[in-house]
């Protein structure tokens, strides 16, 4: 057989690959073509945008491989935002203890959403659901309308800061990155959150506890939702009601898009960094684009739906 | 006997799966009046063939007759052109339809282009009232139980005014009155002149109803003949019997070791009360007709399926197992029936299969050892002759080797004792031999080995003891002198097995 049409083929069979490639496309061309894309300053800042739905992904990958899906991720990120500057005591100037204290939230919420799809059986998509729903009501009541801003030292540093020149969110979304590479293809248990996501019934039979998985990945996905919360506060240095609204669409169509299956079973974090970028990358092309706000959402639904026919589709039998 | 012009008939037919013959050229005559009992035990082909008879499945070879007169396509709508209607085994029914709605599906009456109740209502009432269904004609059939719900499949293929009725075990979820009525009313269709053929377990109801019987054996014909003169004894003789060859290994039996099962009263699932033990070295087996328990016992042990006990001690613990996990280490390993959907990932790799069970074990800091998972693979290919890749996925392996898979992946764990369920199903022969001596085997090295199978001969060959399975209690416990195909069959099919041997 021809080498190079082996390559190729090969390449076309390595979704996380041709999303890469994809986005190096992008860039190029726009850089080519559109004055200032192609500025470090403004592909710094892409990287930024990247990382914050890089990091809701990262969990949002690991239970769609398992065969769920969070749809509560918007939410978490909403109560991180709004609930860490009021937590944070004024007795700790790091401010090390209002995140601590954010994320323990932020995991506690994953796991209830896990126990119901565990013990209640509850389907995630309807447990997650409902969990979002009862988190927006309950920030109306915490916060009503207004916005809380953030005085706590490392939230603005890590939204802020830039060592060596690379934003610090960028190196958390690396940090994060590795840590769910690592989790999902060198441990047991990534392998295992596969078994589940292919075929629960086999992966039972054959000892791997649905219920003990199940906590510990909405647990997860709730964490990195905190995370991501804690990164967009740092950012923003505001929290308000609907502030984490965007990322539920975007986090599940990076982890698509990096062809993970929606099925459950197949997939990988790589592919989902790529697939985070080239959504933001999409959006800021959106922008420059001298369009109406409506006609804007029009024209990124339509783009998402059509990069998912291109990259993200379900391998045909 | 009048012979007359069958209504339907097969002539030499056969059909295979996935090269896999299932019916060699089979012929079956159905005559007008008269009740033909079809016999045959598990996979001998009796659904096949009466998936034929109503135009489900096309024939690859041989042709269906309808009034002496080939059809050359017999699908569904030629089949209900000729008048034959199925009772399924598997009840078809829409759960949230009422009882007329159900009857009448496909056929309601329209006035001004709407169902018209009314006139649904009358037609649906006199079929009703021949089965003796009595409910409301509006109520929900999820709301009826099983027993009424096969009154209204009955029913509903009574309401097709059927020339020719099969009844698929249509008996086994009905109670004695409810069966009382059905056999009244198969002897008045038949006096009406219709053919029916009747596929039961139940020998007595066969020998009641019965003037003919065809008894199928792996595919094939081995009686065709009146019922009158047979007892039950020579039914069951008619369905068993055959050489089995050199398939299976000689082996002696190991003297039995330390007790490594012992439950008294367990229930789980279908099964209801159960006192079982069984000790190292043996094999024991599990048969009976299918689904009558037998499953649910081996998941119960396994703790794959909430059950309750009087008392438990099952490899030095006391108690049933909460989950899978604690079984496994506890030391028990357990096969599925249905390698595709319960034993294999069939899209992962050979290897991810074979590792899944020993994951947690193949570790170094938390981490996967890919060194040590990359020998356990090898060791486990090697064994099991799996030749080429471990990188492929497991689904383009052959049946057998994805079989082998299914058992060997429980290997690195070292179990003691192997809960397997019919685990030579769909296997060829070769793979078929070289599980039975893997079983042996084990037997040799002091696993206890649980074999459920539904292929008798395989009990008779392999087995230090068996035990058979009905209406989820055993019905005999059978020691190695007394385990004949004869002893198992009657057994399963509740002859008490002295009357059987």
């Amino acid at each position: 057989m021809n080498p190079v049409s082996t390559a190729v083929r090969g390449l076309f069979r390595s979704p996380p690959l041709l999303t890469f490639l994809l986005v190096a496309l992008v860039w190029l061309v726009a850089s080519l073509t559109l004055r200032g894309f192609g500025a470090y300053g403004h592909l710094r800042y892409l990287l930024e945008l990247s990382a914050v739905i890089g990091i809701v992904a990262a969990g949002q990958t690991l239970v769609i491989i398992m065969g769920g899906i969070d749809l509560s991720v918007g939410a978490i990120i909403t109560v991180t935002a709004i609930l860490l500057p009021l937590i944070s005591p004024a007795a700790d100037p790091s401010g090390i203890v209002g995140i601590a204290l954010a994320l323990a939230i932020a995991t506690g919420i994953g796991l209830l959403n896990g126990a119901g799809a565990a013990y209640l059986r509850v389907p995630p998509i309807i447990m997650t659901l409902a969990m979002a729903t009862f988190l927006q009501g309950l920030l109306v009541m915490v916060a009503g309308g207004s916005a809380v801003s953030v005085t706590n030292a490392s939230v603005i540093w890590l939204g802020q800061a830039r060592p060596l020149g690379i934003p610090a969110g960028v190196i958390l979304w690396i940090v994060v990155a590795i840590s769910v590479l690592l989790i999902l293809h060198r441990t047991p248990m990534g392998s295992r959150f596969l078994a589940l996501g292919a075929n629960p019934v086999a992966a039972r039979l054959s000892g791997i506890s649905i219920t003990r998985n199940t906590l510990v990945l909405y647990a997860l996905s709730g964490f990195f939702s905190g995370v991501a919360g804690i990164l967009i506060l740092g950012m923003n240095r505001q929290g308000y009601v609907g502030i984490g609204d965007p990322y539920l669409l975007t986090s599940i169509a990076a982890v698509v898009l990096g062809g993970t299956s929606i099925l459950g079973g197949r997939g990988t974090y790589a592919g989902t960094i790529p697939g985070a970028i080239l959504l933001v990358t999409t959006t800021a092309l959106i922008t420059i684009v001298n369009a109406s706000p409506g006609w804007r959402s029009i024209m990124f639904g339509s783009l998402i739906l059509a990069l998912l026919l291109i990259s993200g589709r379900e391998a045909r039998r | 006997m009048i012979s007359s012009m069958p209504l339907l008939e097969a002539r030499g037919i056969s059909k295979g799966f996935f090269g896999n013959p299932v019916l060699k050229g089979i012929s079956i005559s159905l005559q007008p009046g008269r009740v033909h009992a079809l016999l045959g035990e598990n996979g001998a082909g009796k659904s096949t063939l009466i998936n034929l008879l109503s135009g489900a499945l096309q024939p690859d070879g041989g042709e269906i007759a309808v009034d002496g007169k080939a059809v050359s396509r017999f699908n569904p709508g030629a089949a209900r052109a000729a008048g034959v209607a199925v009772v399924q085994q598997e009840l078809s029914l829409a759960s949230e339809l009422s009882i007329a709605e159900n009857v009448g599906l496909g056929a309601y009456p329209r006035r001004f282009g709407l169902v018209d109740y009314k006139a649904l209502a009358e037609q649906v009432k006199t079929v009703c009232d021949m089965v003796g269904l009595t409910e409301a004609l509006d109520t929900p059939v999820g709301d009826l139980s099983l027993g009424r719900r096969q009154m209204v499949e009955i029913a509903k293929a009574l309401f097709l005014k059927p020339r020719v009725l099969i009844l698929d075990e249509p008996t086994s979820s009905l109670s004695a009155h409810e069966a009382g009525i059905l056999s009244a009313l198969i002897l008045k269709l038949r006096d009406q002149g219709i053919a029916l053929l009747y596929i039961s377990h139940r020998l007595n109801e066969v020998r009641a109803l019965c003037s003919h019987v065809t008894v199928l054996k792996d595919g094939v014909v081995t009686a065709d003949q009146p019922l009158a003169g047979v007892d039950a004894e020579g039914l069951v003789k008619l369905m068993v019997g055959r050489d089995p060859g050199d398939l299976f290994p000689t082996w002696e039996a190991v003297l039995p070791g330390e007790e490594r099962i012992s439950v008294t009263g367990l229930s789980a699932g279908m099964v209801r009360d159960i006192d079982f033990s069984a000790r190292a070295g043996e094999i024991v087996g599990i048969g009976g007709l299918v689904g009558q328990g037998q499953e649910d016992f081996l998941l119960g042990l396994y703790g794959a399926l909430p059950g309750s006990v009087k008392t438990a001690r099952l490899c030095e613990r006391d108690g049933l197992f909460s989950d899978v996990g604690a079984a496994n280490a506890a030391g028990l390993a357990y096969v599925p029936a249905d390698r595709k959907k319960e034993g294999l990932v069939l899209p992962h790799s050979i290897a991810t299969n074979l590792l899944m069970p020993s994951l947690g074990k193949l570790t170094k800091n938390g981490f996967r050892d890919r060194g040590a998972e990359k020998n356990t693979v090898l060791q486990l290919a090697s064994r099991l002759m799996i030749k080429g890749d471990t990188g492929r996925p497991v689904q383009a392996l052959s049946g057998g080797n994805q079989q082998k898979v299914a058992l060997a992946k429980w290997l690195p764990l070292d179990p003691s004792v192997l809960l397997l369920n019919d685990p030579t199903r769909g296997v060829d022969i070769e793979t078929k031999r070289e599980i039975y001596l893997m079983l042996r085997g084990f037997a040799a090295e002091g696993k206890l080995v649980i074999l459920l199978s539904s292929d008798t001969p395989e009990l008779v060959h392999l087995c230090d003891r068996v035990l058979v399975f009905r209406d989820g209690r055993t019905v005999a416990a059978l020691q190695r002198a007394e385990i004949t195909e004869e002893a198992i069959v009657g057994a399963a099919m509740g002859l008490t097995s002295r009357e059987a041997a």
